[in-house]
């Protein structure tokens, strides 16, 4: 008798435990499906984009008072913040370089750059909070921008 | 004789009358250039320039924004009196963006170049505010 529970205990265990990852399963693909999409996110006609940008920025260490600091630091950050913007709208460019000598890697850089115009975007929210300053920048793209 | 005197000082009246005009149509024209570097996430140099117009700007006024002036007619101070609103503004005119990032050996240094290039501005000054819009 007690085998026999102890048996059913086992199989009830199991079955629970495959339930419990089939159910984890779900979510999992659900959120492939979405980044998927989000990938595939194009402006069409009669539609517009919001791009949202976080930037961050801090103060030098040579202010004389917080409300400089933070004065400044939100300097840094919208600039952190349009960079981001430019980044999403026109990419990156992406330089990478490797010298090597003696079958050993001597020298290993990479070099990014953006080169953009901004135009329109808003600043949404600042965060100041412990010498480090959060700016939360939007653009919205319209089909009828690119038009000419 | 009374004849050619009238007609002397009839000329040169409209001659200064157009001098003065022209002088006061340029006045109101100024030429603003911004410009700020981030070095690292940290501010890093700044600078404005701001002239006045030598010769009359072509294009029609954009978006208008108005600072106080407390009867001042230095653009430059009233600029600077009012630097956060007026940086918000030119922000949203169009800055140009201009970044480079170098990775060495797990170190990173950036630079970020963000530039108003020079724009003609018109200025109207009154008692308690200037207009300010640019012209394109």
């Amino acid at each position: 008798m007690k085998k026999v529970i102890s048996l059913s205990l086992f199989v009830a265990l199991m079955t629970a435990m495959f339930v419990g990852c089939s159910t984890k399963e779900t979510p999992k693909k659900e959120s492939d499906k979405s980044i998927a999409v989000a990938k595939e996110e194009v402006l069409g006609k009669n539609t517009s984009l919001r791009l949202v940008a976080l930037g961050q920025g801090v103060a030098p260490t040579t202010t004389i008072s917080p409300a400089q600091a933070y004065a400044l630091a939100k300097k840094a950050a919208v600039a952190d913040a349009y960079k981001i913007l430019a980044e999403k709208v026109k990419g990156v460019r992406i330089e990478g370089e490797d010298i090597i000598g003696n079958m050993m890697i001597k020298k290993s850089s990479i070099h990014t750059s953006v080169n953009a115009m901004i135009k329109g975007a808003n600043i949404v929210e600042t965060n100041f909070k412990d010498g480090l300053c959060e700016v939360e920048v939007e653009l919205t793209l319209s089909h009828s921008q690119f038009t000419h | 004789m009374r004849s050619r005197s009238r007609t002397y000082s009839l000329t040169f009246s409209i001659y200064s009358l157009i001098l003065f005009n022209s002088l006061a149509l340029h006045a109101s024209e100024y030429l603003i250039s911004y410009r700020y570097v981030v070095k690292d996430s940290a501010l890093y140099n700044e600078s404005l320039s701001i002239s006045q117009a030598m010769k009359k700007c072509s294009g029609s006024p954009q978006i208008a924004l108005e600072l106080q002036t407390d009867g001042n007619k230095n653009l430059k101070k009233i600029i600077s009196q009012n630097s956060e609103k007026f940086t918000e503004y030119i922000h949203k005119l169009g800055m140009h963006v201009e970044y480079k990032d170098t990775t060495n050996k797990a170190m990173n240094k950036s630079t970020t170049i963000m530039t108003l290039q020079t724009t003609c501005f018109t200025v109207d000054f009154n008692d308690n505010f200037a207009k300010i819009a640019p012209l394109k």
